[in-house]
Parts: structure tokens; C-alpha cells; sequence
């Protein structure tokens, strides 16, 4: 079904254990720059992980926080955050801590240890920063979400275990809106739920299903600068838009073409672009395998890590959608 | 006194604990209680009929661990496997996907395709405990096994008697001591050119996008639709019609009942029990799980003779220990390097050394492996603070106060899922708890260490 809202523009990536290239991107962010870094998460045990630095033209610049449990690694890296300033958050389920470095890669400190008191995590997920330079994050198998000032220090936290309004089931993503509204892709509720910035709830959106507005295990929620909500429907390998009112308007699956570096692959590999040609599978190819997050820039631009494919896919917005 | 042996028989205790350790991965005490509760029969019956569809607790593994959704190597998909054979409710599901991982083996190094021996391992699950005949068939349609034997190249002008060979030597009707198998190099000709045409679908390498799922593809053009004498039946047989006439065979029930045997009950083949399951394999149809539901209601099974008679695959060490500590509630670190264990113990779950599988019995066993396992034993025992060794703690001290050394040592034993040791081994154990006194150290750390001498001898390697 032809896109009304989007346009397919062009995709970077290709699986890559280190380097140009990524393994299992599960979360990424702009900078003040519009530069990408993306998060790679892999297999712990395969130790792939890294956060890379790339434009959107894929010039590849620079990667850090491989592998490891000493200061400057990550294990099993989640999700990513920049602050006003550029520097790079990356929250770890491992070590139960947020890992931060400067725009250069270079380790500045962490943040938090295993625990269930004021900031200390328990598998922390997502991460976003509000108007003010403060840090939410998703600590998920606490089943809450804490407030950190921007040098670390506890300020509040919201939310227990359960269904009810509220309450989160393994919540994974979080986006902060331009009125610091917070937004939780509450993953094992099949929802998203609203709040103030104080942590009220405020409404939920979705329900368990395949259907528009209905969502299986959501991994991730941005809000545009314009209130245009993206869901990340993880396990229906989908993207899902919606209005502010939470009316549905638009479906993403999926429209991959080949990377500026998996073209420049199978250029000096004919064998591989043989066997990619012979297998049938390029409509395939095109599709979401798992994406994870959303990120979305000033210009109009709507980047969709797709985890299982090893590539960013990006969409240019249409303008009309600016008015929802 | 420990609590099961309170509610049941000790004999009850000994027979239950032994079919959970040979259907599944052995069991707490308090498992073995709740199924005691449900009756020996019902258990088997429980065991034999899993109900069907994925684990609830799937999301997880698969949002913990990512690159296994995908898995390109063995070693991304290790986490998948690992996760199920640690915590699964269905043990009888896993342990008949390991055993027909073994028989019919596939290699994941030549593969080299993570995700497609995780939908081998779902094969065996889903059709595992059925006829034999469908298992059969299944397999012979799997993309992973059509490649690994080089069925692709294969063709009706040039057959290739890979498959050919391997069905009815290693899968099927077997040969005896001599090399002599009941058909004839023509057979096995024969159904070569009965599977022609039969392939996997080739898939884009993984190094741009990851895996795709690999699929089956039957070529018309490409399959010896010619008349073909085999076994002695003569007609245009292709793939379907040989695997039905393998599976009539008396030397195939024969080969999958003394296989069963050897995997389920003994390491030493027992003729008079081997044939009777044979006969069941005839008169059901090679119902697997007709055949298993006899065996494991045989008195033959049942009785001590068979008990703690064979030596544990690293998978049963590896798993049935960490299911002893009952710790992994949720996918980790430590759960997805399970397999690891295995693998330095001499089993590369999702990658068998050959198409014969793995060499079981004493061959599991040499210096450097059996280090490996009782280090991981010992080290998975000392974990105080797991639910099960906390649990099997809490049953001794429950046991009584002033035990003697003699029925210290029986109290940790029956705490560790009626466990059973030679009276040499026990001799040991007893006159270490008799150094050490319960003044010496604190309650729990004797405990603890006891359990560690346990799972330190020659009796834990057997099953």
C-alpha cells in the first residue's frame, strides 16, 4: 500500500562486528549536528556491541563503548540518549548502569549500580533528557521510571509492576515531548501510557493485537517536535504513527533498499550479489525485522533502527502530517 | 527426614526421581513431591503430552538477546536453546528434541546458519514424541538437512547417495557390528534417486542483512520419476513412498527401539527389552510416544538395576545441575553461556561433531572433561543464595538437629533430588562430615560443602 504521509528516502547499514557498519542497532540519536550514533546491542557473548558515529550520507567517522565490564565498555547496552551538550548516555541491563561520554567517544563517568533504591537500577532501559537537562530513565525491572538531575542526583521516581493505569509490565522505550509530557512503550502491556512530567498518568494508548492501534510487545515511543507519535510495534515488525489524540494515521512495515555500504560490498563481491540476486527474497529484504526505536530530526526526517537487519531505515515526512 | 521422604515411600521417591532425570533433566525435591502427589503414571502421561505452542517467557529471551532472533551462527543461537533446556516445564519436549538432535544430526559449522538449527530443534518438539514416519518425513524436508548432506546437489542425471546413505544407515535401519545393514548398496542407489529434486532454497549470505529463513524446494524437473525397485517393492518411488517402506521395516523399529533404549535407559543394550519395544514400534506404527509411554512404565525401567546406569551428556549435566539451583527466573549472562559448559564438556549443542551425532555412554568421560564437570557441578552447588540451594539447605536443616554423620550425608543426598551413591563414595563423604563437626563451621557452609562433595563424585556423572 503506497505510503500517504511518508516517502521512503534511503537506508544505512550493513552487519558489521566492528567498524563501519552495525550489530543489532537497537536505539540511536541526532546530535546538535545531525550527526547519527547508533547503539549496537548483538549478543553479549558475541561482544559486538558499540556505539557507532556515522552521518546520514553513511560516512562512517568513529565508534566507542565496545565490549567489556571496565569503565568506558558496555555489556549489554539497551538504549542511547544525547543531552543539550551532546554528550552520550548509554544505559547497560548488565552492569545496571549509564555509561556517559563525550561527543568524541571519550568516557567522562557512570552512573548507578544494581539496586532498588533512588538511583539504582535494575536493568535499565530507555533513556531521554526533557527541556531542562534532566534524565528519565526506564528502570525496567524495577518497573519504574527515575528522574536524575543532569550531575546524576535522584530527583523523583513514578510507577510499580502490574496492568493497571499506571503501572508497567517490562517497559522498555521512553520519549519526553516538547512540554516534557513522558511516554513509556509499556512493552509486556502491549501499550503506551502518557504522563505529566510529574508522573501522572495521563492516558494509554493501544492494546494487544495485530490491528491499527493494537500492538505486540512495543519496544519503543518518539514524539516529534510537531506531537506526531511513533510506536514501535517490535513484535508485529511494524511502526505505527498516531496522532497526539491517539487516532491512528499511518503503518510502516518496511521499504529497505541496499545501503551506500552493502552496494559498495556486493560491488567488489560479485559472487555475494549473485546468490543475493538468485534468492528471490529482495521484496523481503525490504522489510523490519524486529526495529526498536525511532528517532526523528527537525527537518522531517524519520530514522527506524531495524535491529534484525543490521540498518537504519529512513523516511522523509510529508508536511501535511505536521498538522495532526 | 526430609519432606518428600515424609509424604512417600522412599522407594516411590527413588523411581520418580529417576524417570524425571531420564525424561527430563532430574528435579528439585519438591518437584519430585508434586508429581508424586500426581501419581507415576499420570507424570508420564504429564510428560508424554506437552502442550503444544511456544513458552510464555519467549518475548523475554528474545528481547534479552537479540542477535538470537536472527541467529547467523550457533553461537548466536545458543542463547535460545540454553534458555529452554535451564527452565522449560516441558522437559520431555527438550529431552526428545536432544535425542533427535543426536540421531538425526545436522552440523551447524557446515551449516552455518543459527537460526535454522533453532527451527530444527522446533522440528523435533513439534513432531518429536509422534510417528516415526513424520518424523522422518519432516526431516527430509528440512532445508538445514537437505543441505548438510548435499542433497541440493543432488540430481535425477548425476544422484548424489549422500542422503540416500545416511537414511538408511544412520537414521533408519542401521547396520550391525560388521558394517552389514539389512539392504543393499542398490538400495541405497535407490532412494538416492528417489529424493532427487529435493533441496533447500538457497538464501543470500548473512553478511549484509543477517539470516533469512531457509525453505524447503521441491524440483519437479529434476526428480527421477523412473520406476525404482527398493527393498524389495517395486513402483515410481520418490521421497515420500521410500521413507513409508523404511519405516515398515523390522530392522528399523529395531534400530530406533535400541537407540530409545540406550538414550532412556541404560547405557548397556538389554535384548529381551530392546525387542519388546520393537514389537510396540511395529504394532503402532513407530508411535514414539507409545513406545516411550511401555518404557517408561516397564518394570524393566523401573528397577534399580537401570537406575544411575548412565553416564550424563554434558546437556544433562550442564542443565539438570542448573536446574538443581532453580536461579534462572529471568534470560542473563549466566544463562546464555550454559551452552558454553557444554560445549567444554565435549557437547557443541547445535553443532554435533558428524552426521552420527555424538558417541555417548563412557566416551563422554576423560580427564579434561570430567574436570570441567565437577568444577561447574561444585561451583553452581556453592551458590547459597539460589533458590534451590537455598531450598535443599533449608530440607537438611529440616531433617533434624543432631544428625549423625551417616544421616547428614543421607539428608543432603535425598535433599538433592534422591540422589543415590555406591556405599564406597558414601563411605567418603561420611567420614569427611564426621571431621566436621557442626561446631566447626556454620550450618549452612557444611551444607553447602557437602553438596559440593556430591556433585564431586564418580555417581554424579551418572544418571
Amino acid at each position: 500500500m503506497p505510503l500517504e504521509n511518508f516517502a521512503y528516502s534511503h537506508t544505512i547499514g550493513i552487519a558489521s562486528f566492528l567498524g563501519r557498519g552495525f550489530m543489532n542497532p537497537v536505539d540511536m540519536r541526532l546530535d546538535s549536528k545531525g550527526i547519527l550514533f547508533v547503539l549496537s546491542r548483538s549478543n553479549a557473548a558475541n561482544q559486538d556491541v558499540r556505539v557507532s558515529v556515522q552521518t546520514l550520507d553513511s560516512e562512517y567517522m568513529y565508534e566507542f563503548g565496545r565490549w567489556g565490564t571496565d569503565p568506558g565498555q558496555t555489556t549489554q547496552p539497551t538504549a542511547i540518549a544525547l543531552d543539550a551538550d551532546d554528550r552520550v548516555f548509554v544505559t547497560d541491563e548488565f552492569m545496571h548502569n549509564v555509561s556517559i561520554f563525550d561527543r568524541d567517544g571519550k568516557f567522562i563517568e557512570r552512573w548507578g549500580e544494581f539496586g532498588t533504591g533512588d538511583g539504582q537500577f535494575n536493568r535499565p532501559s530507555g533513556i531521554a533528557f526533557d527541556s531542562e537537562g534532566n534524565v528519565h530513565i526506564v528502570d525496567h525491572l524495577n518497573a519504574r521510571v527515575q528522574k536524575l538531575a543532569p550531575d546524576g542526583s535522584f530527583i523523583s521516581s513514578f510507577g510499580t509492576f502490574g496492568t493497571e493505569a499506571g503501572q508497567f509490565n517490562f517497559p522498555w522505550g521512553i520519549s519526553v515531548d516538547a512540554e516534557d509530557g513522558i511516554w513509556i512503550a509499556d512493552w509486556r502491556n502491549d501499550r503506551v501510557q502518557r504522563f505529566t512530567p510529574d508522573g501522572e498518568f495521563v492516558s494509554v494508548l493501544g492494546s494487544s493485537g495485530q490491528n491499527d492501534g493494537e500492538f505486540d510487545r512495543p519496544s519503543g515511543v518518539h514524539v516529534a517536535s510537531d506531537g506526531a507519535v511513533f510506536v514501535v510495534d517490535w513484535r508485529n515488525d511494524r511502526v505505527q504513527v498516531f496522532g497526539q489524540d491517539g487516532s491512528h494515521s499511518e503503518t510502516l512495515v518496511g521499504d529497505a533498499t541496499l545501503s551506500k555500504w552493502s552496494q559498495e560490498f556486493l560491488d567488489v563481491n560479485p559472487e555475494q550479489a549473485s546468490w543475493r540476486d538468485g534468492a528471490g527474497l529482495l521484496e523481503q529484504e525490504k522489510l523490519f525485522w524486529r526495529p526498536s526505536a525511532v528517532e526523528t530530526s527537525e527537518d522531517g526526517l524519520v530514522l527506524i533502527a531495524d535491529s534484525c537487519r543490521h540498518r537504519i531505515q529512513i523516511y522523509s515526512r510529508i508536511p501535511a502530517l505536521a498538522s495532526v | 527426614m526430609t519432606t518428600t521422604a515424609k509424604k512417600h515411600k522412599r522407594e516411590d521417591v527413588a523411581v520418580m526421581a529417576h524417570l524425571l532425570r531420564r525424561a527430563g533433566f532430574g528435579a528439585t525435591c519438591d518437584q519430585i513431591d508434586q508429581y508424586l502427589d500426581r501419581g507415576y503414571e499420570e507424570t508420564v502421561e504429564y510428560l508424554l503430552n506437552p502442550v503444544a505452542g511456544k513458552p510464555e517467557d519467549e518475548d523475554l529471551m528474545d528481547r534479552y538477546f537479540i542477535a538470537s532472533v536472527e541467529a547467523r551462527s550457533v553461537t548466536h543461537a545458543d542463547p535460545q536453546w540454553s534458555w529452554r533446556l535451564a527452565t522449560s516445564e516441558k522437559p520431555l519436549e527438550e529431552k526428545i528434541a536432544l535425542f533427535w538432535h543426536s540421531l538425526l544430526a545436522v552440523g551447524g559449522i557446515k551449516l552455518d546458519h543459527g537460526l535454522e538449527m533453532l527451527t530444527e530443534i522446533e522440528l523435533f518438539r513439534r513432531v518429536g514424541l509422534g510417528k516415526f514416519q513424520t518424523i522422518l518425513s519432516e526431516i527430509s524436508r528440512n532445508p538445514g538437512m537437505m543441505y548438510w548432506l548435499d542433497n541440493q546437489n543432488s540430481h535425477k542425471d548425476a544422484p548424489n547417495e549422500n542422503y540416500g546413505r545416511e537414511l538408511l544407515e544412520l537414521f533408519s535401519m542401521g547396520i550391525d557390528d560388521m558394517g552389514e545393514g539389512a539392504y543393499t548398496e542398490e538400495d541405497v542407489k535407490t532412494a538416492a534417486r528417489a529424493f532427487t529434486g529435493w533441496a533447500s532454497k538457497p538464501t543470500p549470505p548473512p553478511f549484509l542483512l543477517g539470516p533469512f529463513p531457509m525453505e524447503f524446494r521441491f524440483d519437479e524437473s529434476d526428480h527421477d520419476n523412473n520406476d525404482k525397485l527398493f527393498l524389495g517393492e517395486t513402483g515410481n518411488f520418490g521421497g515420500e513412498e521410500i521413507i513409508d517402506i523404511v519405516v515398515k521395516q523390522r530392522a528399523t523399529a529395531r534400530f530406533i527401539a535400541m537407540r530409545l533404549y540406550l538414550f532412556f535407559v541404560s547405557d548397556e543394550p538389554d535384548n529381551e527389552e530392546i525387542e519388546r519395544l520393537t514389537d510396540i514400534f511395529q504394532e503402532t506404527d513407530g508411535d514414539i510416544r507409545a513406545i516411550l509411554r511401555s518404557l517408561f512404565n516397564s518394570d524393566h525401567f523401573k528397577s534399580e538395576a537401570v537406575r544411575f546406569r548412565k553416564v550424563k551428556s554434558p546437556a544433562e549435566l550442564v542443565f539438570g545441575t542448573a536446574r538443581l539451583t532453580d536461579r534462572f527466573d529471568i534470560p542473563d549472562m549466566d544463562s546464555s553461556t550454559l551452552a558454553n559448559q557444554s560445549m567444554y564438556m565435549g557437547q557443541f549443542l547445535l553443532n554435533p561433531p558428524g552426521v552420527e551425532g555424538w558417541h555417548e555412554g563412557e566416551e563422554w568421560v576423560d580427564s579434561g572433561s570430567l574436570i570441567e564437570r565437577i568444577n561447574f557441578a561444585a561451583s553452581e552447588l556453592a551458590r547459597v543464595e539460589s533458590p534451590g540451594v537455598s531450598r535443599m539447605v533449608e530440607l537438611v536443616e529440616q531433617a533434624g538437629e543432631a544428625l549423625d554423620p551417616s544421616e547428614f550425608v543421607e539428608a543432603c543426598l535425598d535433599a538433592m533430588g534422591s540422589i543415590d551413591i555406591d556405599t564406597d563414595s558414601k563411605s567418603v563423604l561420611i567420614d569427611h562430615a564426621a571431621k566436621r563437626s557442626s561446631t566447626e563451621t556454620d550450618g549452612a557452609d557444611r551444607i553447602v560443602e557437602m553438596f559440593q562433595l556430591i556433585v564431586s563424585t564418580p555417581d554424579y556423572q551418572y544418571c
